[in-house]
């Protein structure tokens, strides 16, 4: 049914036409941008301006009122449970704004969860995959902690780890190194390229972090609260010479001038 | 070779034992090749091998997995193993997992043995009981600082726990009494029956209620819906850190949080219990009416000459030290909380049983200190 020139064959992920909020308060508004493989795409904007909304609608937490969300060229909205919605669901990982690890779970487990749920390794390959996956976070040795017992940084690595647990097709990061220090923050932003280059993953990344944006960015996206959609996009180097001071104050740090 | 295996195997030029995969090594097919990779070592188990992975086209963290543990597994039965070929692009990803060798983090806390445990679980809760005798203590000195500048207290947080634990529960609390009456009523009449004496029913009914069961029930339907409630919400203020965040900005916590909610049980308890009363007897009317033949009047008639304000009083009394004792266990628990997982959840259910032990422990004191006066 899939035709060469559709669109699923050069895009991951396509946002079409989206609108959405909650309720009848509407974040953002007539949304549109599509994902090639293989590219990291990082969705910018100031706080409150519905990057997180976004994310919730990017992986099928939110469902849009008006448009649609098509991953692999599939309809995420109309997967319904089952077959095609565990499909997507292994091929994508996210990483949420505060880690979201299960706290009755050490992080061992955090990690094991997704992997025992959706494939058939056995026991031990479990345990060296989880092992592998903290280490690549630089978390080796805490598998046995529990979340309550990490600082807000490390909550967040894992919840990484957690999130490529099954080496997905694409990542969704929600502020990946929002309160990290800068060491880590590089870290991180080093781990994404690698993990972009070596295992080809595509991923969204929410971030307001300037050195991580210019660092891993293809292209970007920038929201803004007011407009309820996209004010700019491209290439982040391009995005900071912008004649619209809204973009141009977010890459240069400075509070917006008083109109006069 | 059987069909279908992932992966072949032949005598390498120096005589070692080749295998070579197929296909990728992920995880669709990570366990049958770790299964098979087990076979292969069981059956030679002084040979040395040779993984060839010319052409293996990709591979995912299942496949360093599975090279990892095969490696491991060969080095424990002192087999040797090397690694051939392997096309560039799964070179580097061998590496980039390489260079992360796991780092030795810190160890896991220590369990310790069951016979310190047990001794950790005692000490553990003299020391609670120690801290709630704390707890109330610091909460009446300063409901009694607070009582002196009423200007300041928080009344409508009050009337929100008021209209939670009171108007809330009247339902619930009706059809329980209800029903309590209507079996005591049945109970007795079964016995007095014998004796002639149907209306004593009234007495015991009306007594048991106002002395002891109204109070006693309304205590445990308060510490089931509120000591909890309270526990709960204070558990994920704490977790969410908004405890500490009013500490900082300089709220005195039993002040903020915990008064509002004991004033608000203190109040609606003596009201409940009097439902319950009213409910309870309705139930016995109407068992008595319908069994018994005994008139509402007479039933009635018969409850005001025996039940004696005294009594009631009494009562009201005993569901005052059951509710106080309730939120503040509540709260207790709730501040009680850490930051561990199920944290909130146990402290909610530690809650309620303190709530059911403190209402029947000082039940029972209560009923012995009134004999002992000849209320
Ligand atoms: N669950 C919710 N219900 C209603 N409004 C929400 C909810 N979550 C977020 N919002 C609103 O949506 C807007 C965008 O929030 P969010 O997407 O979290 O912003 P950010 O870009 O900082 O991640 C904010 O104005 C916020 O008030
Ligand atoms: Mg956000």
């Amino acid at each position: 049914m899939t035709t060469p020139t559709a669109p699923e064959d050069r895009y991951a992920l396509c946002v079409q036409n989206v609108s959405l909020g909650y309720g009848e308060k509407m974040i953002l508004e007539n949304i549109n941008f599509c994902v090639e493989h293989r590219q990291i795409v990082t969705v910018l904007g100031g706080s409150g301006c519905g990057k997180t909304t976004l994310m919730k609608g990017l992986v099928g937490l939110l469902e849009p009122a008006k448009g649609r969300f098509e991953v692999y060229g599939k309809d995420i909205s109309a997967l319904g449970q089952g077959g095609s919605f565990d499909w997507v669901r292994k091929r994508t990982g996210v990483l949420f704004q505060s880690g979201a690890l299960i706290g009755s779970l050490t992080l061992a487990e955090n990690v094991a969860l997704p992997i025992r749920e959706f494939s058939n390794v056995p026991g031990d390959m479990v345990e060296e995959i989880v092992g592998l996956k903290l280490a690549m976070v630089r978390l080796g040795g805490y598998g046995g902690y529990y979340p309550a017992e990490l600082s807000g940084g490390m909550k967040k690595r894992a919840g990484l780890a957690r999130a490529l647990a099954l080496d997905p097709n694409i990542l969704f990061c929600d502020e990946p190194t929002g309160g990290l220090d800068p060491i880590i923050a590089a870290q991180i932003d080093n781990l994404l390229l690698e993990l972009n280059h070596l295992l080809a993953i595509t991923m969204v990344v929410i971030t307001h972090d300037l050195p991580t944006i210019m660092a891993i960015s293809d292209r970007s996206i920038m929201l803004d609260a007011d407009a309820r959609g996209i004010i700019a996009s491209g290439a982040p180097q391009q995005m900071e010479n912008s004649s619209d001071p809204r973009v141009y104050d977010f890459f240069h740090r400075q509070a917006p001038r008083a109109r006069l | 070779m059987e069909r279908g295996s992932p992966f072949e195997t032949g005598t390498s030029s120096e005589g070692e034992l080749l295998v070579s995969f197929k296909a990728p090594i992920t995880f669709e097919n990570a366990a049958e090749i770790w299964e098979g990779a087990n076979n292969l070592i069981a059956q030679n188990s002084n040979g040395s091998f040779v993984l060839d992975l010319s052409r293996v086209t990709r591979m995912d963290s299942a496949g360093v997995a599975f090279l990892r543990l095969f490696q491991r597994l060969c080095r424990r039965r002192g087999v040797r193993f090397r690694i051939q070929s392997a096309p560039p692009s799964i070179e580097r990803f061998l590496d980039f997992f390489e260079r992360d060798e796991p780092a030795q983090g810190p160890p896991s806390p220590p369990k310790g043995s069951p016979v310190a445990r047990l001794g950790a679980f005692l000490v553990g809760r003299a020391a609670e009981l120690q801290e709630f005798a704390d707890f109330c203590r610091s909460f009446f000195s300063v409901a009694a600082r607070a009582l002196r500048r009423p200007g300041r207290f928080r009344w409508r947080e009050s009337l929100y726990y008021l209209q939670l634990a009171g108007a809330d529960a009247m339902t619930i609390l009706f059809l329980i009494t209800l029903l309590l009456g209507v079996v005591m009523a049945f109970q007795a009449a079964i016995q007095l029956k014998q004796f002639g004496a149907n209306i004593f029913v009234a007495d015991l009914v009306s007594l048991a209620l106002a002395r002891e069961l109204a109070p006693v029930f309304t205590a445990m339907l308060l510490a089931g819906r509120s000591s909890s409630f309270f526990a709960a919400e204070i558990g994920s203020m704490k977790v969410g850190e908004e405890l500490d965040a009013l500490a900082v900005m300089g709220f005195n916590l039993t002040e903020f949080i915990t008064l509002p909610k004991v004033l608000a049980l203190m109040i609606v308890a003596p009201l409940l219990t009097m439902w319950a009363n009213f409910a309870g007897i309705i139930g016995a009317i109407g068992v008595c009416g319908v069994s018994l033949d005994i008139t509402p009047y007479a039933f009635l008639h018969e409850v005001f000459t025996a039940v004696t304000f005294g009594d009631i009083a009494g009562g009201l009394l005993k569901a005052e030290v059951f509710a106080t004792l309730i939120a503040l266990v509540g709260c207790f628990r709730g501040f009680q909380t850490t930051m561990g997982a199920d944290s909130v959840g146990r402290q909610t259910t530690a809650a309620v049983v303190s709530g059911l032990f403190l209402i029947i422990f000082s039940d029972a004191i209560l009923t012995v200190l009134f004999y002992l006066l000849g209320w």
